[in-house]
This record gives structure tokens, C-alpha cells and sequence, in this order.
């Protein structure tokens, strides 16, 4: 934390408009899953075959200068020389997080040595039988809590991060919060899911109302054993206490084709740097006020956790909010009550509340 | 609302139950017509956005199997070119607009044809006969 309010604070001082906080480095594509929900893999075998080598991780971290890499994928464990590259980002003195099914993760650990700097932060889409479904794969979850127990108990830092779709049950979310944090990770990692075009399924992708409504009842009357690996601001625009516009440069994207324009999750083009990345974008196309269709439903990490971060440390109602946030259980009756309501079947199986009365009523007691 | 909407406002956006999702054409095996600079910018357009190699003849004759991956739209064709990799060679490479006389839409399209309710019925039949350890696995590379 203090790395990070360093950085923002010395990026306001020095007048900065528009600057990083996490490096998104995607060494490679391969992945050894066939998620449903994933647009990010369908590519012909030779692209599929192709990845990024040290040097090149190394100059693209060293031209950005994030203070935090984010290695998704793909997945960043079948890459041969993942090894190498994390430990250059640690001797850089980079806060990686390693983003992993955890498939390779106990077999590749003994290569790996615990540092403050490296967190494997695992993918589990909530509970055995729903993150099974949601990765397509049965058996998934037991070996990737497998790897999770021996990771922690070899002295990793380790997170789980989760992807949410339309008909998540809240009830099993919360559930899921208890059995993690049993397993003796730092914190949880969530998201609602992205409407890539590529993704194999377009039929379960939450609009803004409906994750609001959700994340509302997952995240209201906090567990004092729960921790989450996120901007507390963040957790609150989900649950629609406060907005934020997107800013796509916050959390920039680099992997083998370069500079993806304009973020992690739409790709319109890339750039050779960063910094044309930065100067060549037309980011007034991109985010909620632009009416751009393709940021329609998006409130992803990518691009509205850097604005909660960024707000938390150069504001004074920022940073009393964040460290609130921190403390609050976030006690609210009408949530609890969401929760005690039978579920509804079928694919958009979520809580149904009464009709909102303004714009992000919906989801206030 | 649909997704072919050019704009959404922000109560639009604020309101959204569920989020469209895309609807894709079948461009596999597509050979369009290139008769005017209109046309061969809009294909141009959509070879970028296809997940599958393209086959580009040039006007020198030579053929060239590409994966398209970023374009940059100059005034004229002579100004922009599209990048690409192919599948034999490391390096990224540039052809101008101007020297594609043909482009075929000649690659599997790795993004189309797999759906949630297709893995949802296979699921459920493979269970009902007594299979274990279920999955769909990545496609091989070789």
C-alpha cells in the first residue's frame, strides 16, 4: 500500500495526467482450459505458440514503470521460462501478481522462492461445483485448492480471484468467501465478467443494473474473516455506492503483439510503446460517457479499480472513505433480506428486488 | 436495445439488466469482392477483427498466409498497411493496402461455434452415461 500511495501521490505532485498503476503482462496465450466465458484464447495454434521472452516482460515493465504486474493470460504457469521473468520483475522490486488456474501450480512451486513481491493469485469462480462448470472442466477445483494449500503452506502469498456471470447464486458466493479464507489466503480478488466479443458464450453477461444488484447482496454484511485484495472504493462502485469513469491507461496491456489499444479487454489495434500507446489512443471514444457500445456493461478492475485507487490517495474524502472502507462490514437489512429470497431458475437466476426509482436506487436499502 | 446501437447514454448504461452479446457472421471461407477502396478498407476491417488466418494475394502475385492483428488507416491505401504474423515466420510484418489485390477469409475461426448450452448438453449427457472427470480441453497445436 505504501508503494502505491508513494507513486500516485508523486505522480499528482509532479502533475502527471495519465500514468499506470499495474502493468497487465500477458506472456503468452496458451491456456490448458476451454472456459466458456473466455474471449481471450481463441487464436490460430501458431499465435496460440507463440510468447513474450524475459527481455522483452522486462522492457516493457522498465518503459511503463507500474509499480505492480499483473500476469494473466493465457496461462502464464505454461510458459517455459515464467520462472525467469518473475524473478527479473522481483529484482526490479515489481508487486507481481501471478494470475493462475492453478492446474501446473503444485508441480512448478518448488521453482519459485516466497517473496513479498509475488502473489499467485488463483482463479476459482466460486464454489466446487460452480467453478467446475464455469472453467468446463471437472476436477478443476480440487486441484487447484491443492495448489493453494501447498503454495500457502510453502510461505506464497496467495489470493483467488473470481469471474461472476448472469445466475451466480450470492448465498454460494458468501460460502465460497468462508471455505477460502479457511485455506489461509490474504484475500479474495472478484469481478463481474467482461462481454468479450470472442467469448464462446454470449448469452450470461451482467449489465450494470444487474451487477450492482448482485454485488450488493455478495457484499453487504461482511464476515470479519473476509478479506478482500482490493481497492475498497471498487468494492463500493460494484456494489453502487459511488461511480467512476474507466480509465483505460490505469491498467495498461502488453503481450506479443504489443501495446494493446485501448485496454486489456478491447482490441482495437496496438501500439509499439507505451508511449504512443498514450498519445495515439483516442480515449474520449472509449468508457460510459463516450456511448461506446463495447463499454456499455463494463465495470471490470481494468478500468475502474486505478480511479478508486487514484481517488483514495490524492483525496481527502478519498482516503477517509477508503479507510472506512477497510473497517466497515457494510451492515444493510434490505441486502440480508436479498439473500433470505428463494432464487429464481434459468440462465438470469438472480435476486429480483422491487422496481428501481432512480438511476442506482436499486440497490440502496 | 440491442447491441447494434452506435451509442448508449449513461441511463441507458446505468439500467442494463444483461449485456447484449455479439452477434458474428460467418466469415469463413469468404472471399470478398475488393472493387473499390471502400470495400477492401471495410474487409481490411474485418480480417482484424477475425480470429483465424487470412489468405492475402498480392498484386506482385505472391500469396501470404497472415494473422491480422493491427492496421493503421491512412488517407490514402499507399498510407496504411495492416501488421501480421504468419505462421512460419517469428517476426511481425507490414503490407501496404495499396499492394493487396485479394484477401480470403481461408482459417478456421477459432472464436465460432462453441456455445455455453453446447457444453451444458454435453455435460449433461456425458454425466446421465456415467462419465467422470468431464471437461472441454484447449484444441491441440500441433
Amino acid at each position: 500500500m505504501w508503494t502505491v500511495s508513494t507513486y500516485v501521490l508523486k505522480k499528482k505532485l509532479t502533475g502527471a495526467k495519465r500514468y499506470p498503476l499495474v502493468l497487465m503482462l500477458e506472456p503468452l496465450f496458451r491456456c490448458n482450459l476451454a472456459c466458456a466465458g473466455c474471449g481471450k484464447v481463441q487464436y490460430p495454434p501458431h499465435i496460440l505458440k507463440k510468447q513474450l521472452t524475459p527481455e522483452e516482460c522486462f522492457r516493457a515493465i522498465d518503459e511503463c514503470g507500474a509499480p505492480m504486474v499483473s500476469l494473466p493470460g493465457g496461462e502464464p504457469l505454461l510458459h517455459p521460462q515464467i520462472v525467469e521473468i518473475v524473478n527479473g520483475l522481483i529484482a526490479r522490486k515489481k508487486y507481481i501478481y501471478l494470475c493462475t488456474n492453478a492446474l501446473e501450480l503444485k508441480r512448478r512451486l518448488p521453482e519459485f522462492t516466497p517473496s513479498k513481491y509475488l502473489t499467485f493469485s488463483v482463479h476459482l469462480d466460486g464454489e466446487r461445483e460452480h467453478h467446475d462448470y464455469s472453467v468446463c472442466r471437472e476436477g478443476g477445483w480440487d486441484i487447484a485448492v491443492e495448489g493453494i494449500k501447498e503454495a500457502v503452506k510453502r510461505g506464497f502469498r496467495v489470493t483467488t480471484n473470481a469471474t461472476f456471470f448472469d445466475g451466480t447464486d450470492p448465498n454460494s458466493v458468501r460460502s465460497f468467501f468462508d471455505q477460502v479464507m479457511g485455506m489461509g489466503v490474504e484475500g479474495i480478488v472478484l469481478s463481474p465478467g467482461y462481454s468479450y466479443e470472442k467469448a464462446p458464450d454470449q448469452n450470461r453477461f451482467l449489465g450494470r443494473a444487474r451487477v450492482r444488484r448482485l454485488f450488493r447482496a455478495i457484499l453487504s454484511n461482511r464476515k470479519p474473516s473476509w478479506k478482500f485484495n482490493m481497492s475498497p472504493l471498487f468494492l463500493e462502485f460494484l456494489m453502487g455506492d459511488r461511480n467512476y469513469d474507466c480509465i483505460p491507461w490505469g491498467m495498461p496491456a502488453y503481450n506479443i503483439f504489443g501495446w494493446q489499444r485501448p485496454c486489456y479487454l478491447l482490441q482495437e489495434g496496438y501500439a509499439d510503446s507505451y508511449k504512443e500507446l498514450l498519445e495515439s489512443t483516442k480515449w474520449e471514444d472509449y468508457g460510459v460517457p463516450s456511448g461506446n457500445p463495447k463499454c456499455a456493461n463494463c465495470m471490470v478492475s481494468c478500468g475502474y479499480e486505478a480511479p478508486a485507487v487514484i481517488d483514495g490517495f490524492t483525496t481527502l474524502k478519498g482516503f477517509f472513505a477508503m479507510v472506512r472502507g477497510n473497517f466497515s462490514r457494510y451492515q444493510d437489512d434490505h441486502a440480508l433480506k436479498l439473500l433470505n429470497e428463494p432464487m429464481p431458475h434459468g440462465p438470469a437466476s438472480l435476486v429480483q428486488i422491487e422496481k428501481p426509482s432512480s438511476e442506482l436506487e436499486e440497490t440502496r436499502a | 436495445m440491442t447491441a447494434e446501437v452506435l451509442k448508449y447514454t449513461r441511463e441507458q448504461v446505468e439500467s442494463l439488466e444483461l449485456a447484449p452479446g455479439t452477434e458474428r457472421g460467418n466469415l469463413e471461407g469468404w472471399v470478398p469482392e475488393l472493387a473499390s477502396e471502400d470495400e477492401l478498407r471495410d474487409v481490411l476491417e474485418k480480417a482484424l477483427d477475425y480470429r483465424g488466418d487470412v489468405t492475402l494475394t498480392l498484386k506482385s502475385g505472391e500469396k501470404i498466409e497472415a494473422f491480422i492483428f493491427n492496421r493503421h488507416t491512412g488517407a490514402t491505401l499507399a498510407d496504411s498497411w495492416v501488421m501480421y504474423f504468419t505462421p512460419t515466420a517469428a517476426d511481425r510484418r507490414k503490407v501496404s493496402y495499396a499492394d493487396i489485390a485479394r484477401l480470403e477469409f481461408s482459417g478456421k475461426d477459432r472464436a465460432a461455434g462453441k456455445h455455453w448450452e453446447d457444453w451444458v448438453k454435453a455435460y449433461n449427457e456425458r454425466k446421465a452415461a456415467g462419465e467422470k472427470n468431464i471437461a472441454l480441453v484447449p484444441e491441440k497445436l500441433d
